[in-house]
């Protein structure tokens, strides 16, 4: 209870922040699902880790809508009628993501929104729909306050995607989040040239290696910190395996890949099949939302991701003193054992209501949260460790890359002359994908907007933050401990 | 073998994409503005004897990240035997590993590159650098009497659609730039093909001597330079 006084008190939360912490904390009075003993102790220590799911999943906690559909069809149960022209589409749209539920309450995806944008602008000059749009994006921007929010452009170039990046690159804000879908055979160079010139302005969009993620589902969207799900779909839950701190309870690599890890996986496995369970089986989502009842998603096309963070520090754990994740093969390589036995366990462990995922779980390199001290993102090398060379640091991404269906990404700051080249920029992001990197997002040492963990945040707005004033992205709140305690500043600038 | 100044294996500011740059070692010209006055000496301490074996295993480690390769200096084409070795080893490189590499040379001109055939078939273009246009302006800035030769490669580069791009420092009253971009206006027009020209602007950093301490040309002075160019029907971007 001391808690919900603080926060009906608090001043560093706004109005609506207090809305969201208040309806989760009644939702955690309740506990419906099953805890046996060995999960309660991996909760405990940290190594299962619910990433504040909720005791009660009403939802799943990335939707993603099939919005080109709705768009055709309109949407009976909020009196939408399909658009007819670019301002109706508009309005169609902000109600709709006003209306979609998730983990944050806010849209996590927003769609293609270069595809669902383009038919309705023929009529109109670049100027007019500029200035459409850049209401469109204010409105977002101040209402979806919270940048785990992700809208898609591409691969193919469209005159809406170009204009949607001209916007992004004059409004420098936080949301939407954009993630450019490439493939060399279908996005011309001088259209990922200007999505990488605009990512080196405002540090959006990233870009997600088309021709691999495509062959994850037959229709995929990118949402949140780089989810990789199928449109009309989405993931009922997203738990993760905090690999650094089981690493540390044991005594050896042995019994790590052979008893502790086996066991957390079970536990966490089984933990996410019952919030599966939970959500199609009791708490009438499927039956009673009109997402589904109209069928903008079905129920047979979510997944379930099975998060991992900080690969880096367990591979070290285990390697000999002074070998490190990322430059050495002797960690290097206790990393894919400790991959291959994640993977052989998904691989063989059956899960309900996943049919899209081949009832399987399915894994993610969860990006990390604010309390994560001294763990990395995911498969990521830590901060520090980088090797010297951007190849070698690619190169090794990509080999770890391979492993992950539903999300991986590295983030590289680049020095400000990249802006004076983009083409060279993109050089190197072709010769990343075609070793297997699967998502790379930049950002300029000099911008305001930096990525965190994969959502972005303004420097300003985090020393607002830090001096206790109310900010209103809800990710400043995450951004500004993890820019601290994970040394972000300290990333190695990439010279180009 | 040749003398390797140092190898840059990410470089975007040496021709078009993301290429590993190399410098070698020692020039014959001294241009006041020079910024690497140290690659001027035809022998150097810090400059190492490589073979083209040991100069590919860096360009390798490059694959699939780079468009190319550019030999830069220094004035490279005084080693200009290993060049087309290198050249040669490059292109066997891309066929081997499937990826197109293409390999260009930095130059100032002074060595006439029609007597390099060989060479020249295996390079994709030249960014030649025209220093000034008058000989005796030439003279003042580069100690040399060679601003013939540069004229002379400037037309044949451009008749073998080899000349990448045209590259002139901007140094009111030191270069003669406005000459520069009418005479060069007036060569594209009579072989009628076209290369674009690069305007940079001259940087004290690096520099050494009388210029260590100049100015930077200012913003307007570029606009100026870019203006002409344009008037003159060139497609010219300044840096
Ligand atoms: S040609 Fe280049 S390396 Fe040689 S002196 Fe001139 S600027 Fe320096």
């Amino acid at each position: 209870m001391a808690d919900i006084y603080s926060i009906v008190t608090s001043q560093k939360l706004s109005y609506e922040q207090k809305v969201v912490a208040l309806a989760h904390a009644a939702e955690d009075t309740l506990s419906v699902l099953p805890m046996p003993e060995r999960t309660r102790f991996y909760f405990d220590k940290g190594v299962i880790c619910n990433l504040n799911e909720g005791n009660a999943p009403y939802r799943p906690r990335y939707i993603m809508p099939d919005y080109e559909k709705a768009v055709k069809q309109g949407v009976k149960f909020l009196e939408l009628d399909p658009p007819q022209d670019f301002d109706e589409l508009l309005t169609f749209l902000q109600v709709l993501y006003r209306h979609v539920p998730s983990i944050t309450t806010y849209p996590v995806f927003l769609g293609d929104l270069d595809k669902l944008i383009e038919p309705f602008i023929k009529d109109l000059s670049d100027e007019e729909v500029k200035r459409k749009l850049r209401n469109f994006f204010i409105y977002l921007d101040r209402t979806i306050t919270d940048s785990f929010c992700h809208a898609n452009l591409g691969p193919e170039a469209t005159r809406a995607g170009r204009l949607i990046l001209d916007v992004d690159r004059e409004l420098e804000q936080a949301v939407p989040n954009l993630t450019l879908k490439y493939d060399p055979a279908i996005t011309p160079d001088d259209f990922a040239e200007q999505a990488i010139y605009t990512s080196l302005c405002v540090a959006n969009p990233a870009i997600c290696n088309d021709v691999l993620n495509a062959k994850t589902y037959d229709r995929y969207g990118i949402s949140s910190c780089y989810n990789i799900l199928p449109i009309a779909g989405g993931s009922y839950t997203l738990t993760r395996l905090v690999l650094p701190r089981l690493a540390e309870m044991t005594k050896d690599k042995e019994e790590f890949l052979t008893k502790l890890l086996p066991e957390a996986m079970k536990c966490m496995a089984d933990y996410m099949s019952a919030r599966i369970r939970f959500i199609v089986e009791k708490s009438g989502f499927f039956e009673s939302h009109f997402l589904a009842k109209e069928r903008f998603v079905e129920r047979d096309r979510f997944v379930a991701m099975f998060g991992l963070v900080g690969l880096a520090e367990a591979a070290n754990h285990f390697a000999p003193e002074g070998k490190k994740y990322g430059s050495d093969a002797e960690a290097d390589e206790i990393a894919e054992q400790i991959m291959d036995a994640i993977t052989a366990f998904v691989d063989a462990y059956e899960c309900p209501y996943c049919e899209i995922a081949n009832h399987r779980l399915l894994l993610h390199a969860q990006v990390g949260i604010d309390t994560d001290y001294g763990i990395t993102s995911g498969i990521r090398i830590p901060v520090g460790d980088e090797p010297e060379s951007i190849y070698d640091h690619l190169r090794h991404s990509s080999r770890f890359h391979r492993y992950i269906p539903t999300g991986c990404s590295d983030i590289l700051p680049f020095d400000i002359t990249g802006k004076q080249n983009p083409a060279a920029v993109l050089d190197i992001v072709k010769g990343a994908f075609s070793l297997g990197q699967k998502y790379i997002a930049f950002y300029a040492s000099d911008s305001d907007l930096v990525r965190i963990t994969g959502y972005l945040v303004k420097r300003s707005e985090i020393e607002k933050w830090n001096k206790g004033q109310a900010v209103l992205q809800n990710t400043t709140q995450l951004g500004a401990p993890t820019y601290a305690s994970a040394h972000l500043a300290n990333r190695k600038v990439r010279g180009v | 073998m040749a003398l390797v100044r140092k190898i840059i294996a990410q470089s975007t500011v040496d021709g078009p994409g993301n290429r590993t740059a190399i410098f070698l070692q020692g020039c014959n010209i001294r241009c006041a503005y020079c910024h690497n006055p140290e690659t001027q000496a035809m022998q150097d301490a810090e400059a190492k004897e490589m073979s083209v074996a040991e100069v590919m295993t860096e360009v390798r480690k490059g694959i699939p990240f780079i468009r190319g390769i550019t030999v830069s200096g220094g004035e490279c084409m005084l080693q200009a035997e290993f060049l087309t070795k290198l050249f040669q080893a490059v292109k066997a490189l891309a066929e081997e590993v499937h990826h197109p590499l293409t390999c260009l040379i930095d130059s100032n001109g002074t060595v006439p590159f029609a007597r390099h055939p060989q060479l020249m078939e295996v390079c994709d273009g030249v960014m030649l650098d025209v220093k000034a246009w008058d000989s005796e302006t030439y003279h003042l800035l580069t100690q040399a009497r060679n601003d013939e030769v540069v004229k002379e490669n400037l037309a044949w580069l451009l008749q073998h659609h080899l000349l990448t791009e045209v590259r002139i420092v901007c140094l009111p009253k030191r270069v003669d730039v406005e000459v520069i971009l009418q005479n060069i206006a007036k060569i594209f027009d009579s072989i009628g093909e076209k290369a674009p020209a690069r305007l940079l602007r001259f940087r004290p950093h690096g520099v050494i001597g009388e210029l260590a301490n100049h100015p930077m040309p200012s913003d307007e002075q570029m606009a100026e330079y870019a203006a002409l160019a344009a008037s003159l029907g060139l497609t010219a971007t300044v840096k």
